[in-house]
């Protein structure tokens, strides 16, 4: 389904909220880098997907009606096999229904899980003044308690997306402390790039969330994305 | 010197101004423009009301009943009338053919009151229709120093202003205009704009951008309503001209009083100060910031480094000196061998030092040559990018008072120094329990162009902000 597709089919449910899965594939697309996902809907899929995308996994619900998925039994981590995918599955459809009768379930996302890393934010938001604007952060408290974040006007200009990370106050983290190895910045600046051309072409979204986005030596990829669509 | 061509440029540079509507027993208006017409400009007032006639002709100023009969081109218009005469000055002003007018006037969209509001309406779209330039209403209108176009009767007529103002307030320009004069730093062009109806923030920072005049531009915002114009004309003036922006509203509860104050919407305070990093300008948070910030503009040569020479005179204030700029995010290290080499040769260290920073009033006790000696050691250090050294009020004002020939030496070895040097220097006097008198004396220092600061914590923050954008040469 192409991003256009993806966003008629949004409109036409009434709904500007887009699912995880939709999210990044229209992310992926774009070619910015986010675990593989797939949308299982029995718990024979959601183990032939594991098995495509190799082990370990991650799994999590998919449902419009529910906000938070770890704090229904959605969400389970770490899935080394085949038989684990299988019983997660049944597990995580099992404690939905229950904590929310009400919830409709459309299936459960099968995810490849991130190398350990730094825990960073990407985002897009919409100023009433300037109109779309990119923000970066580190993730968890950085940003919830502290507000270390760094904004800029997207579509970023040469060297703002550098800027933008050289700003934030938790800085040196990304260099690596405690004997951590620093993470791959430039591929954090690719990211930030990535998505402000993604939101440049597309200006239909709202607010873009990438959290977190993993960073290591190795690369940054997004392991999580929420996609909010302005009103039509 | 002016910009041939710019819609705006009658108004910046009047030859003929109108002021209408102005009454007594103070006219304001005409005693605040009166140097105008000390100058040689031509200054009219336009009232119908016979009884305020006499009054404006004994101040020497020629009156007329109608703005059209006024035999010149009028420049610049000043309307100072009752709201509900508006459109029909409006009317007189866009037939006239005036280069642009200032509403004094209010009562408009601020009052969210219906009558405002449809008024605001009304002259809006008759000088939008007919292309007519307005600065407000709700404003304050122009200053301009050097023809003697003013908005309040104590800030400066003066032909050497370098730093363009634009303010969304009419208070912060008068005050921006007063406490800049007393620095000794004058403004080439300056516009309260007020409710903003037609010219709008973007229209005067392109005006100062091309202006020849304008050295440094400097502004006071609260909002702005076409944001993805504000952000391109401030991209465009920083790539030609430092520009520091003060931003009002960043509490929620300032943002509140923004929203009254003039219907400007609010981004967060960090999303702001993420675009205006962006655009390449200097953000600021209040009047004294901005005005520190404009003098490291106007009077430091640039610099990127941040190893700074510190001189103090006393111990306790190297100590705090240092607190200051090593709390800015600058380095206070050692210097170079030849000048500790060089130093030692001379530096009294008996109650003194010559680390950095430098405790010096022992070894210089007022002597020109020692001190310039010092200044040219840290001048030639290739480790130090830039100095910055205290004069203590506290200790010198009495044997200045006593001695103002030691004041014009200091100023003239300073001065002598920064012509030479290509590294900034900054000078802090904190006025101490002498306010009066350094208020004074700190003009000497400005006249020779040397950038003193009331604080270390002020200079500090000043030069961080300002220090790589210094424009003199």
């Amino acid at each position: 389904m192409t991003f256009a597709e993806t966003i008629a089919s949004a409109r036409a449910e009434n709904r500007t909220l887009l699912s995880e899965v939709e999210a990044k594939a229209a992310l992926g697309d774009a070619g910015i880098p986010v675990t593989a996902t797939t949308l299982a809907q029995t718990r024979e899929a959601a183990a032939a997907q594991a098995e495509a995308i190799g082990y370990p996994v991650a799994l999590k619900v998919v449902s419009p009606n529910v906000a938070h998925k770890s704090d229904v039994g959605g969400v389970v981590l770490g899935l080394e096999s085949h038989e684990e995918v299988a019983e997660a599955y049944d597990e995580i459809i099992r404690s939905v229904q229950a904590a929310q009768p009400s919830a409709v379930i459309e299936g459960v996302s099968v995810q490849e899980m991130a190398s350990p890393g730094v825990e960073v934010i990407v985002g897009v938001t919409t100023d009433p003044q300037f109109g779309p604007v990119m923000m970066f952060g580190l993730g968890g408290i950085m940003v919830e308690v502290l507000g270390d974040v760094a904004f800029r006007l997207a579509p970023l200009g040469e060297g703002d997306a550098r800027d933008m990370i050289d700003e934030i106050q938790g800085r040196q983290v990304l260099d690596g402390v405690r004997g951590q190895p620093p993470v791959d910045i430039g591929a954090i600046e690719a990211m930030l790039d990535g998505v402000s051309g993604f939101a440049a072409e597309h200006p239909e979204v709202a607010e873009l969330d990438l959290n977190p986005v993993i960073a290591s030596p190795e690369g940054a990829i997004a392991v999580d994305a929420r996609i909010v669509l302005a009103e039509a | 010197m002016s910009v041939p061509g710019h819609p705006l440029d009658r108004m910046f540079n009047p030859k003929t101004v109108a002021i209408i509507g102005d009454k007594g027993p103070n006219y304001m208006w005409l005693r605040n423009n009166q140097p105008f017409k000390d100058q040689g400009g031509n200054l009219y007032s336009v009232q119908i009301d016979e009884k305020e006639i006499p009054g404006i002709e004994e101040l020497g100023i020629e009156n007329f009943r109608a703005l059209t009969d006024i035999p010149e081109p009028v420049d610049y218009a000043l309307v100072a009338v009752p709201r509900h005469v508006s459109p029909y000055v409006m009317k007189d002003l866009i037939e006239a053919e005036v280069g642009g007018a200032a509403f004094f006037t209010s009562g408009f969209a601020e009052t969210g009151e219906e009558l405002g509001v449809s008024l605001q309406a009304q002259i809006t779209e008759m000088a939008r229709e007919a292309n007519f330039n307005v600065v407000g209403p709700n404003c304050m209108g122009l200053y301009l120093p050097r023809v003697g176009v003013r908005f309040n009767p104590d800030v400066p007529v003066a032909n050497d202003g370098r730093v363009g103002f634009v303010s969304q307030s009419g208070t912060h320009s008068i005050m921006f205009s007063l406490v800049m004069g007393a620095n000794g730093m004058h403004l080439s062009r300056c516009a309260s704009f007020g409710n903003a109806i037609v010219l709008d923030i973007s229209d005067y920072l392109e005006y100062l951008t091309e202006d020849p005049e304008t050295e440094v531009i400097a502004m006071y915002v609260e909002g702005v309503k076409d944001g993805p114009r504000f952000v391109k004309a401030l991209g465009a003036a920083t790539a030609r001209k430092p520009v520091v922006v003060w931003k009002g509203g960043q509490t929620d509860a300032g943002a509140r009083a923004t929203m009254s104050h003039t219907g400007s919407l609010a981004s967060s305070h960090a999303v702001w100060r993420g675009i205006m990093r962006q655009c390449g300008a200097i953000s600021t948070n209040s009047l004294d910031e901005t005005v520190d910030a404009v003098k490291v503009l106007l009077d430091a040569k640039p610099s990127t480094g941040k190893r700074m020479a510190l001189m103090a005179m006393t111990g306790g204030q190297s100590v705090s000196i240092t607190d200051a700029f090593v709390g800015e995010g600058f380095e206070v290290g050692r210097l170079g061998e030849q000048s500790y080499e060089e130093l030692s040769s001379f530096f009294n260290i008996v109650g003194g030092s010559f680390q950095n920073p430098l405790d010096m009033a022992g070894t210089v006790q007022g002597k020109r040559e020692t001190l310039e000696r010092i200044l040219g050691i840290l001048d030639a250090d290739e480790s130090v990018d830039a100095l910055v050294m205290e004069q203590s009020a506290m200790f010198g004002a009495r044997q200045w008072k006593d001695h103002p020939e030691r004041v014009d030496d200091l100023v003239d070895t300073l001065a002598s120094h920064i012509e030479r040097s290509a590294k900034p220097f900054l000078m802090v006097m904190h006025p101490a329990h002498e306010e009066a008198f350094v208020s004074e004396v700190r003009l000497k220092f400005a006249e020779r162009r040397i950038p003193v600061f009331a604080s270390f914590e002020r200079a500090a923050a000043a030069a961080a902000q300002a220090l790589p954008h210094g424009t003199r040469s």
